[in-house]
């Protein structure tokens, strides 16, 4: 019982972590209609950001946070207006934009290879390597702090789509672009200004990842795979499922992991997907027409 | 015969007399290699573009097809001895089979949620192989050696990839002109309208799918035993998928002669590239930002786009 529970509870403190790697690709989704194949390889960027800051500069990998999600919104929202915002109202406009962001995935996955060769990476500060012990139970301390700060960053995205006037208008425009734009929002913007933010969401979460899991350049097809699935089980374009989906897929596949081995937890992710595509292609919380 | 068949005719010709050379003169077996590549990827493009060009259903997963084969092959002629004559198109029956209830569930979405589920089905099937130990999990599957002389060795191999790369074009080609085709490329254009004018769009779109699969599969069949070695991580490749659909995206998608033009000009940069430049990571990136450049400004590729300016040559006209 208790084995069983420690599982839990490591699955769900990575939980918040793949909420927050999937949030800014629920976000694009929502608002542009973009599946963003190239989300993950943002993440793996970030990541080697943060390992050179950490490397060269000792900068705490958390704190490199800081500098990492101003780099990624400046990336993003230029891949935006360079990219996407050209082909917005294009009759094919999905199967484009999936094929545009494989193709940028490409780009992104061989410059940092070339850059940073394959070499396997990982920034090691003190508390990667740490963990709580709460009675019978050990929390590490890496997996915590992060999930505890993707919690805080998902909290603050949350309030500004609440309770800012941008944010309502982003919220606007995921609704329903044409009357968005019909009741005067300024759609291209907010979807350069989405696509920034969704980018420096994946920055941070690649901050976090950089003392989590080891990474090298290809590793970003791994998790986008993922992060498609727990999206999917969310149902696109909505923030709670995202939310929810991370959390029973972190901990489904923690509970495969300690059962089946290490080999077979990512599996838990794809065979989700065929599940649902089966059951509720739709997703939990997502509309029926979405997809 | 009518005039227009000739060009393809002859150049088949040319095609299968040209290893002659090799076992007459020798001192091919470079350029016996580099066709070799060049007619895997016609097969394969042409192949993903029965669904992918012609259904408008984009798939970035068919590389697992690609696995799929070469390990079919290669558990045939390992475990069970099948000359390698046989195991190759058996590899293509494996593909359709299993290609046919993959299709089913994958066919039950369409738009982004079916590319996600082609990504997480490649994904899904190379956690598989490198998990089955008695295929030589993740190490990978050392296939018996073929029995021939150097000088000769490559010759079966070019004139099986010729037969799967001649066969998948015709497949194209003469779905293009049939009625399957035609329901295809309705359910590109709009697959409601397409089901309300009577197109069963369900079995269409299966058939596609399960049909794409098979000469992919005969490919890595065939190029699984060619390599003589098997590896998870070589055959179920995204990288490969992702070739497969820069060729037919650069040659032009739903068009027959477009994937061959693709599959030609790629493999020919890749060399170029590889042997000016060298093996780096920046090919990827080059890849990436070629197919950027296309999408944006040539979506319907070369011959797509060379046909709506009335300016394609007559021998690349196939339809």
């Amino acid at each position: 019982m208790i084995d069983q529970l420690q599982v839990v509870i490591l699955g769900a403190t990575l939980g918040g972590v793949y909420a927050l790697m999937a949030a800014g690709l629920t976000l694009i989704f929502g608002v542009m209609r973009i599946v963003n194949i190239a989300h993950a390889a943002f993440i793996v960027l970030a990541a080697y950001l943060s390992f050179w800051a950490f490397t060269l500069y000792h900068i705490d990998p958390i704190a490199s946070i800081a500098i990492v999600m101003p780099i990624l919104f400046g990336l993003g929202a230029a891949a935006y207006r360079l990219l996407f915002a050209r082909i917005a109202d294009s009759r094919r406009h999905s199967e484009m934009t999936v094929l545009l962001t494989f193709a940028l995935a490409l780009v992104i996955e061989g410059v940092t290879g070339f850059l940073f060769t394959g070499v396997f990476r990982t920034t090691t500060p003190d508390y990667a390597s740490d963990s709580f012990e709460l009675g019978p139970f050990y929390v590490p301390k890496g997996q915590l702090y992060a999930t505890a700060l993707s919690l805080v960053l998902l909290g603050a995205l949350l309030g500004f789509l609440r309770l800012t006037r941008t944010g309502r208008a982003i919220r606007a425009t995921m609704q329903n672009r044409a009357a968005a734009q019909l009741v005067g929002v300024n759609v291209r913007r907010i979807s350069t200004l989405t696509f920034g933010i969704g980018t420096a969401l994946a920055g941070a979460s690649g901050a976090l990842l950089s003392f989590l899991f080891p990474f090298f350049p290809a590793k970003h097809w791994q998790w986008i795979a993922s992060l498609l699935a727990l999206i999917v089980l969310g149902g696109m374009g909505s923030l709670l499922g995202t939310f929810v989906g991370a959390m029973l897929l972190s901990i489904a596949s923690a509970v495969v992991n300690d059962r089946y081995g290490p080999t077979w937890s990512p599996a838990t992710f794809f065979l989700a997907l065929f599940v649902i595509l089966l059951v509720r292609p739709h997703g939990l919380f997502g509309k029926k027409a979405e997809l | 015969m009518t005039r227009r068949a000739l060009v393809p005719a002859a150049l088949v010709v040319a095609l299968a007399a040209f290893p002659l050379l090799q076992l007459a003169v020798g001192g091919f077996n470079y350029w016996l290699h580099m066709l070799l590549i060049v007619f895997m990827y016609i097969a394969m493009a042409s192949s993903w573009n029965l669904l992918g060009g012609y259904a408008g259903y984009i798939s970035l997963g068919h590389s697992a097809f690609y696995g799929i084969g070469g390990y079919a092959t290669g558990a045939l002629m390992t475990f069970l001895g099948v000359s390698p004559l046989w195991s190759a198109p058996l590899a293509g029956v494996a593909g359709f089979a299993i290609g046919l209830p993959l299709g089913l569930i994958a066919l039950r979405t369409r738009g982004p949620a079916f590319i996600i589920s082609t990504i997480a089905l490649l994904m899904l099937a190379r956690l598989a192989l490198d998990n089955t130990e008695s295929l030589g999990g993740a190490n990978g599957l050392s296939l018996p050696l073929p029995d021939l002389p150097a000088a000769t060795q490559k010759v079966p191999f070019y004139y099986g990839m010729l037969a799967v790369a001649i066969a998948a074009v015709y497949t194209s080609y003469r779905i293009r002109h049939a009625k399957l085709g035609l329901g295809l490329r309705a359910i590109a254009g709009d697959e409601v309208k397409a089901e309300a004018a009577g197109i069963p769009t369900a079995l269409y779109k299966i058939v596609a799918f399960a049909l794409s699969a098979v000469f992919i599969a005969i490919a890595g069949g065939i190029w699984g035993d060619y390599n003589t070695y098997l590896k998870p991580s070589d055959l179920f490749q995204i990288r490969i998928s992702a070739q497969i659909v820069l060729m037919a995206i650069l040659g032009g998608r739903a068009t027959v002669a477009g994937p061959v033009i693709g599959a030609i000009v790629l493999v020919a940069a890749d060399e170029l590239a590889v042997a000016k430049l060298g093996a780096t990571e920046l090919n990827l990136a080059a890849k990436g930002a070629v197919m950027i450049l296309i999408l944006l400004a040539f979506p319907d590729g070369i011959v797509g786009t060379l046909k709506a300016r009335g300016r394609l040559p007559r021998i690349l006209d196939w339809g």
